[in-house]
This record gives structure tokens, C-alpha cells and sequence, in this order.
């Protein structure tokens, strides 16, 4: 039975290996490629140098890679907070109310992101739903609410929230109720009981959407275009223009790489240590 | 240790208040596409359905859904059938590299869209592809496809093992377990992956963005024209886009209830 | 029943890796019997049924059923079935698909599927209207039933059951004892049971095997492992006993601590002629000890103080405290109770036919 197992595993894991190899890991391997080849070329058949490299340090390109890092750091934290509550309510709080707000969050995923970060923009600009009702009702106006980096940033916590709503809630789902009840039982304050044994409890849980948000957000390309202007360049802009207009594939595959690394690390470091049977609900 | 009922409305307050504000901008966009001016302007003046009409009669716009379409049918299709066998290997079968494929699997999804389009798009390059919505649909299933064995792998998890054991036990074949067993009780997982793969690629943006090349699917056409050239038929086909997605989840939700009440009926004449 | 067995196991091992979950088990097992392993968990049953059924290959040994060697024979192509603790019951299939699957795969037509999945139900006492219900909205007694009428629908010739009373409530408990004996009974199938309950081992069958750790300690009919265990843990897993450490003397005589031995000449409870210095343990049942009034004299006696009494439905238990500190236990029907009180100097007895000498390491 064990050897059967083992041949009907491997079988069926055949078909989407190979799709994810030849089109995720294969693309990233040619990227990695291109990223130590001389400048402008357009094939992997010269001398590697790390010319790219250099041009991404020495012409600033790293500082629009702290950028998406640091807006997707913030981003993360305030999502965090936000979710927290909310999660808790549905996990342990909410009895039918759950499935409602599950469903309401859950469609939002399927509307393209470019139609709702498009819906602030119509909401926030000038002459927008705000400004011009406001304008109409009260004489106020509400100016620059755009194009900037804290709106940008807000774009990001728009638009990844159910990315830290649900795994959040699925963590808190899996800290036993006695547990909380044993450690009041025993004198714990609120504070106390949240720090010792709900969040180390739902560590899986915080550690999936974090993750997911954070290397989600520090990809992301079209908060940063349709909300915040020029204000400021984040890498998968540099990127896209590195490929594009600039015609220069060796740089773009250096400044992607630069994300790739920073997040690949993240990525592989937290899923090593995540037990998925256990958080996906395995029965044995 | 109950929370006390202040904390509970305020919670719910909270809930209630997160869903307005997620649907805020969709709101907006909504009354954007009735607004008779050309340019977007607030407060509305007057009110016209007339972009709707033109959007539903533009031949450019009946191509896009088509190519829209056309990439979310394959990729539906195509995701139910890998979702399947990977969610086999990855929740039922134990094998060698199990937990090597579930990481693998997992990783597409932990990864910005925005640069994997863009990957992509070199490698089809330098394989000499000719970016095309078929090539969208390969970028789509990267990302979809893994999403699609979890669901199914959610379904597997809740499979008791001692049930293929039992058929076995009573004389089944492995492929009469697969055919009478297996597949019957994993079929609810591949139909939720079915309909999660069908709006996510319907809906999707990064990917398309970049892997369409000449071809444009609605998502794209919609930015191209937000950035510039925009038109009031933007939010006319945005809304219209949001209503189909929202009206396949209802009729998602009805349909098994619906299956449930066909099947008691003729359950009872029997 | 014929004479030969039906299923013999011959020296069956099983390991896994550096484990061995199995040593050295035989039995044989007669056709139209029922037998009963029990064993506490980690004793190796559920490993040893797994072989039975098919669903593992012993390391090493053979299974024999009739004459044919099946111990490499996968689970599909053997003409054995299980009854599952949690009767694994098809929840997306109706009661008459559950029942029919084993003709279904086997190749039989509609018509007669039905006809024979009718008539299993009836056995089973199950309405005929239950045909169409789907399994998940039946009572568990009623799972129980289908469960059964599934078993034995392709004719098996032997039936395991796997903890088959184990999660059921009481009254429940009650009436599926009973209708698996008649069921026995009116099939003449040969059916084994695995537990780990001694209740309902000494229920259900006729023969009980004891396993522990991976053997067999004792394989007879209830009242035999009852009244003559061969083993300390034997004799401690079928109930409430009392345990003394006795030596045969160089005179053939019996000695203990604390306990005076006035046997009649030529009579022993060993069965078997025991070794001088030999230490072996006396057993005697809490049934069997008396009280001993002024005056009255026993083949054993000790003395001790009562120190507790339980009601327990109709005996009394009572624990005595010898002067070495360790109890005895007696017990008697309510309306023989002991007339003292805790507190009490006594003086406990028995006969030499109520008890038995456990002599462990010999054959």
C-alpha cells in the first residue's frame, strides 16, 4: 500500500511540477542569468560581469527598492493592527456574521485591482467624490489627497487586506479556548493573555499573511502608478522601464533580482518552517 | 471567557465599517459611470445610462471579453485538472518529496504578480515566444494553478483515509476506488477551484499586463485608457465587470442548494 | 464447524525498521468460531488485524487460509472483510449504494444488486424505504446495520470487526452485542473481534486470545482465563485479583509471608508438580475470600484490618490491610455483608479449589 502511495504521489505531482518549473522556476533561472550578463544585450551567450549590479548601486536604483521595502513594511504593520481585531471577531466573536464577511471580502479579490484603486482615485482627486461634494456642501476643499507616498502607502493596505484578514484569522482560529480561559483563570490581565498566549499561539497564522502582504506589497505596481504618481519609483517600476523603454534587459534582471533575493530569502526562511498539514486542517 | 456585549457591537461596528470602506471606491466608480459628462467631474449633474450602451455595443469592447473570456475558460479548465492531481499529491498520497512539492507549490503565490508578468515576458523572449493571450494563459496558471491544489488540498484533508481502505477491503481496484471514491468526494474542492480559477483569472491585472502582448484583455484595456485617453466607458465597463463577477458568486452559491433540493426531490420518488 | 481451521497463523513477525511490533504469533483459527484479541493499546492488534485483512505484509511467517498461503494476497482479492471502528461508510452514496459496492466492483447487474442489498437489509432489520437515504442522515445504530449488510453482501468467509462496540453509547452497546451473536448464529460465518475492552470480549465469543507487547499470553474460552490464568498480567486484566508470592519447599509444601498454609495431604492447586525453592504467585479471586468467624478454619488464612467498604450495585468490596501494608480485596453479595465495621481485626480465608498457582515461565 505504502509503495502505491508512493507512485501514485509522484504521478500526480507530475503535471503541475513540471508546469511550475518550466514556467516559474525557469523564468526566474533566466532572469538570474541575464542579471550577471553585460549591458544591453538581449542573450545569455557572454562573459558574466556584475556591471548590472554596479549601475544598480551606484545610480541610486537601490533607494527605489528601499522605498517598495519600506512602503511594504508599513504597509504590513498597519495592516496587522487593522486586521487583528477583525480576525479575532470572526474567529472567535461573530457566529453567522463570519461567512458574511468572509464572502464580502472575498469577492473584492475578484474585482481586478486596477478598477478599485481606479474607484479612489475617482473617490479622492480633485474634483473626485470628495472634494467635489464636499466643495458643493461646505466650500472646502479637499487638495492633494493624491500622489503622494502615504496614499500610495494606503493603497497597498487597500488593497492586500483580505492577503492579512484571512490567513490572520485562520491562526487565531487554531488558539485553544481553554487555553485563554485556563490563563484568566489563573490572574492574566487582557494584555497579558494577547501577549503570551494569542499571539504565540497564532504565530502560523501572522507568519503566512505578513509574509504574503510584505512580498506582495514590495512587488506591487499599480498602487504606486495610479495613486502615487511620480511621487515615488518603486522597483517593479524600474524594472518595467529597465525592459521596456530602456531596452536593457541585463539591468532590468538585476534590479528584479534585487527583489527576488531580498524576498526569496523571506519566503523560503518562513515557509521551511510552517507545518502546512497541521495549519490546513490535516484530520490524522 | 466571554467578551462582554460592548466589545462584541463594537466589533461588529468594525466589521461592518471595513466592508463600506471596501466597497467606498466601487461605489464611486459606479456613479462615475452615470454621470452624462465627459470628463469626471463630482457632483454628478446629470444622470445617463449611455456609456452602459455604448461600452455593451463597442466592437473593441466585445473583443476584450471574448480574449478575457476565452484565457478564463482554459485556465479554468486547465486548473481544475492540475488542482486535482496536485491536491492529491499534496494532502492524500504520502510520497518522497511531499513536502518539497508543497513548498514548491506554494511559492508562486508568495511572489509579487507585477514581477513574475514581467519575467515572464523575458523568458518567453528569449525562447522566441511571441507574447499572446496564449501566453497569458501560462502566466495565469502559475499563479492560479497553485491556488487551485490548495482548495483542492483543503477538500483531501478532510478525506478519511480509512475510506479507501474500506473499498479496498470490500474488492475494489485502485481504479474502481478512484473512480467511485476518489474523485466523487474530492468533485466539490475541483468545482470551488473551478469557480476561484475563473474569477481570479477574469479579473486578473499584473499578469495580463505583461504577458498579452498585441492582445489586451479587459483588465489591461481599462488601465491603458485610467492612465491615459480615458473615456466615461472606464467606469461603464468596470461596473459591468464587477456585476459579472459578483453575479457568478451568487449563482456559485445558489447552484449547490439548488443541486441538493433537485436531488431530494427525486430521491423521494424513488 | 469442521475440523480443520479455517485461518491458521504461523509464527507471524512484523517490524517496522528498527521496531518489532509482532513476535512470534501463531493461532488457529476454527471455521464458524468467534474469537476475540484482546490487548491494551500498543499491544500489536491492530498491526496483527492489519495483516489479516491485507492491508500489510507480515516480515516474516505465513497465513494460511484453508489451504492456501494469502499472507502476500493484497486486501482486494481476499475473501475477508472488516467492519471499520468508524465503520467507513461512503457518506456520498445512499444505504442501498453502500450495501451494493462490493457487488457493484464486482461486476453484478442492477437488478440483482438490489435484489440482494434487499434482502441483506432485511437480515439486518432495516426498512425497505431506507434503500435511497443517504447514510449521513441515519442514526448510529442504523449505520451500524448498514455497515454489516455492506460486509457481508460479496459472501465473505471470515468478518473482523474492529472495535465494534467501543464508541457506542450504553444502550446501544446492548443491543448490537446481541444482534452480532445472532447474527453469528444465523450466517455460521467465522468471525474474529478486536478489542480492548474484556467485557466485551467475554461477551461476545467463545475464545479469547490475550495479547501483550506483541504476543500472545493466552489464548482460551472465557471462564478457563477467568479461573486459571497463566499469567500475572492475564490474571490482572480480567478483573480484580489477589496476588501472593508463595515458594515451594523442599518438603513439596507451599510457604508464604503472612500467610498460614494448613493444606490436606495430596492436595495442591498447582496443576503441575512444583520444583523445590521454586517461587511462583498465588491467585485467588475477591469472590472466594471469607471472612473466618471465631473458631472456623480454612485450607489459607491471613489476618488483616478493614479499612474500607464499597458498594457496588449488589457486592460489597472491602480492602484489607495486611501487616506488611498491602491490601487484600473481598467481596461478597449485600446480602452476606460483613458484619463489622472499618476499624476491624479479621481473619480472611480460602480453599485450596478456589485458587490457583500462577507459575510465569513455564510453558
Amino acid at each position: 500500500m505504502k509503495r502505491l502511495d508512493g507512485k501514485l504521489g509522484a504521478l500526480c505531482a507530475l503535471p503541475l511540477g513540471l508546469l511550475l518549473a518550466a514556467s516559474f522556476l525557469a523564468p526566474l533561472v533566466v532572469i538570474a542569468g541575464f542579471s550577471i550578463m553585460p549591458q544591453r544585450v538581449f542573450d545569455l551567450a557572454h562573459i558574466p560581469d556584475f556591471s548590472a549590479y554596479a549601475v544598480f548601486f551606484r545610480q541610486g536604483y537601490y533607494k527605489s527598492l528601499l522605498w517598495s521595502l519600506g512602503m511594504a513594511f508599513m504597509a504590513t504593520t498597519i495592516l496587522f493592527i487593522l486586521c487583528w481585531p477583525l480576525a479575532y471577531g470572526m474567529a472567535k466573536v461573530f457566529g453567522r456574521f463570519t461567512l458574511f464577511l468572509t464572502i464580502a471580502v472575498a469577492v473584492t479579490l475578484f474585482v481586478s485591482e486596477n478598477i478599485r484603486l481606479f474607484g479612489w482615485v475617482v473617490t479622492l482627486m480633485k474634483g473626485g467624490l470628495f472634494d467635489g461634494y464636499l466643495k458643493e456642501l461646505t466650500g472646502l476643499r479637499l487638495e492633494g489627497a493624491l500622489y503622494n507616498v502615504p496614499i500610495t502607502v494606503f493603497g497597498l493596505v487597500y488593497v492586500y487586506f483580505p492577503f492579512m484578514l484571512f490567513p490572520l484569522t485562520q491562526g487565531i482560529a487554531m488558539v485553544p479556548d481553554d487555553a485563554r480561559q485556563a490563563a484568566a483563570d489563573l490572574g492574566a490581565s487582557r494584555w497579558r493573555i494577547l501577549w503570551e498566549i494569542d499571539l504565540p499561539l497564532a504565530a502560523p497564522g501572522i507568519m503566512v499573511g505578513s509574509l504574503l502582504c510584505f512580498v506582495l506589497a514590495a512587488g506591487a505596481l499599480a498602487e504606486s502608478k495610479l495613486l502615487g504618481g511620480q511621487s515615488v519609483i518603486v522597483i517593479a517600476s524600474e524594472v518595467e522601464t529597465a525592459f521596456s523603454y530602456g531596452q536593457n534587459w541585463p539591468l532590468g534582471s538585476a534590479l528584479a533580482m534585487s527583489l527576488i533575493l531580498v524576498i526569496g530569502a523571506l519566503a523560503i526562511t518562513t515557509i521551511a518552517r510552517i507545518d502546512l498539514d497541521a495549519i490546513m486542517g490535516r484530520k490524522r | 471567557m466571554k467578551t462582554s456585549r460592548a466589545a462584541s457591537i463594537a466589533l461588529v461596528c468594525y466589521g461592518l465599517l471595513v466592508v463600506a470602506f471596501l466597497y467606498l471606491p466601487i461605489v464611486s466608480v459606479g456613479f462615475a459611470s452615470v454621470s452624462k459628462a465627459r470628463y469626471l467631474s463630482f457632483p454628478i449633474r446629470s444622470y445617463t445610462l449611455q456609456w452602459y450602451e455604448s461600452a455593451v455595443a463597442s466592437a473593441t469592447v466585445s473583443e476584450l471579453v471574448a480574449t478575457s473570456l476565452t484565457i478564463a475558460a482554459v485556465v479554468t479548465v486547465l486548473s481544475m485538472v492540475l488542482g486535482f492531481l496536485g491536491g492529491l499529491a499534496f494532502a492524500r498520497y504520502q510520497w518522497r518529496y511531499r513536502t518539497l512539492f508543497q513548498k514548491l507549490v506554494l511559492l508562486p503565490i508568495f511572489f509579487p504578480q507585477a514581477v513574475l508578468g514581467l519575467a515572464l515576458l523575458v523568458w518567453f523572449n528569449s525562447l522566441g515566444v511571441v507574447p499572446t493571450w496564449k501566453t497569458a494563459i501560462v502566466a495565469h496558471l502559475v499563479w492560479i494553478a497553485p491556488i487551485a491544489t490548495l482548495i483542492v488540498a483543503i477538500q483531501a484533508y478532510s478525506f478519511d483515509p480509512m475510506l479507501e481502505e474500506a473499498a479496498r477491503d470490500l474488492g475494489a481496484s485502485t481504479w474502481q476506488i478512484l473512480k467511485e471514491l476518489t474523485i466523487p468526494l474530492l468533485m466539490p474542492g475541483v468545482v470551488s477551484a473551478g469557480l476561484f480559477a475563473f474569477l481570479l483569472s477574469w479579473g486578473n491585472f499584473p499578469l495580463s499586463l505583461f504577458t498579452t502582448g498585441a492582445d489586451s484583455t479587459l483588465p489591461k484595456w481599462l488601465y491603458a485608457k485610467m492612465v491615459s485617453g480615458y473615456s466615461p466607458q472606464v467606469p461603464a465597463l468596470g461596473m459591468l465587470a464587477v456585476a459579472s463577477s459578483i453575479a457568478l458568486v451568487l449563482i456559485a452559491m445558489t447552484v449547490p442548494s439548488l443541486l441538493r433540493a433537485l436531488r431530494a426531490m427525486r430521491a423521494d420518488k424513488t | 464447524m469442521s475440523g480443520d481451521p479455517i485461518l491458521r497463523l504461523e509464527n507471524i513477525v512484523k517490524s517496522f525498521g528498527g521496531l518489532t511490533v509482532l513476535r512470534d504469533i501463531s493461532l488457529d483459527i476454527a471455521d464458524g468460531e468467534s474469537l476475540t484479541i484482546v490487548g491494551p493499546s500498543g499491544s500489536g492488534k491492530t498491526t496483527l488485524i492489519r495483516l489479516l485483512v491485507g492491508m500489510d505484509e507480515p516480515t516474516s511467517g505465513a497465513i494460511w487460509l484453508r489451504d492456501r498461503r494469502i499472507e502476500r494476497v493484497p486486501a482486494n482479492k481476499r475473501p475477508t472483510c472488516m467492519v471499520f471502528q468508524s465503520l467507513a461508510l461512503f457518506p456520498h452514496r445512499s444505504v442501498g449504494q453502500n450495501i451494493e459496492f462490493p457487488l457493484k466492483i464486482r461486476g453484478v447487474a442492477a437488478a440483482e444488486r438490489k435484489k440482494r442489498a434487499l434482502q441483506l437489509m432485511e437480515l439486518l432489520r432495516l426498512r425497505e424505504d431506507y434503500y435511497g437515504k443517504s447514510v449521513v442522515q441515519i442514526s448510529g445504530g442504523e449505520r451500524q446495520r448498514v455497515a454489516l449488510a455492506r460486509a457481508l453482501a460479496f459472501d465473505p468467509e471470515i468478518l473482523f470487526f474492529d472495535e465494534p462496540l467501543s464508541a457506542l453509547d450504553y444502550r446501544l452497546r446492548k443491543t448490537l452485542e446481541k444482534e452480532l451473536k445472532d447474527l453469528h448464529a444465523r450466517t455460521g460465518k467465522t468471525f474474529v473481534y478486536i478489542t480492548h475492552s474484556l467485557e466485551e470480549a467475554m461477551v461476545m465469543s467463545d475464545r479469547i486470545a490475550i495479547m501483550r507487547a506483541g504476543r500472545f499470553e493466552q489464548i482460551a474460552v472465557a471462564d478457563e482465563i477467568y479461573a486459571r490464568p497463566r499469567s500475572r498480567f492475564v490474571a490482572e486484566f480480567m478483573g480484580e485479583v489477589n496476588l501472593f508470592d508463595i515458594t515451594a519447599t523442599v518438603e513439596g509444601r507451599l510457604e508464604g509471608e503472612g500467610i498460614e498454609i494448613n493444606l490436606p495431604a495430596g492436595s495442591s492447586p498447582a496443576t503441575a508438580v512444583l520444583a523445590p525453592g521454586e517461587k511462583v504467585t498465588l491467585m485467588v479471586r475477591p469472590e472466594f475470600v471469607h471472612f473466618l468467624e471465631n473458631g472456623h478454619v480454612s485450607d489459607f488464612h491471613l489476618r488483616g484490618t478493614v479499612r474500607a467498604e464499597y458498594l457496588l450495585g449488589s457486592r460489597m468490596h472491602y480492602e484489607v490491610e495486611r501487616r506488611d501494608g498491602s491490601f487484600v480485596t473481598v467481596e461478597k453479595l449485600r446480602e452476606d455483608r460483613f458484619k463489622g465495621k472499618p476499624g476491624d481485626e479479621v481473619v480472611l480465608g480460602w480453599d485450596v479449589e478456589h485458587c490457583h498457582i500462577i507459575a510465569e515461565g513455564r510453558p
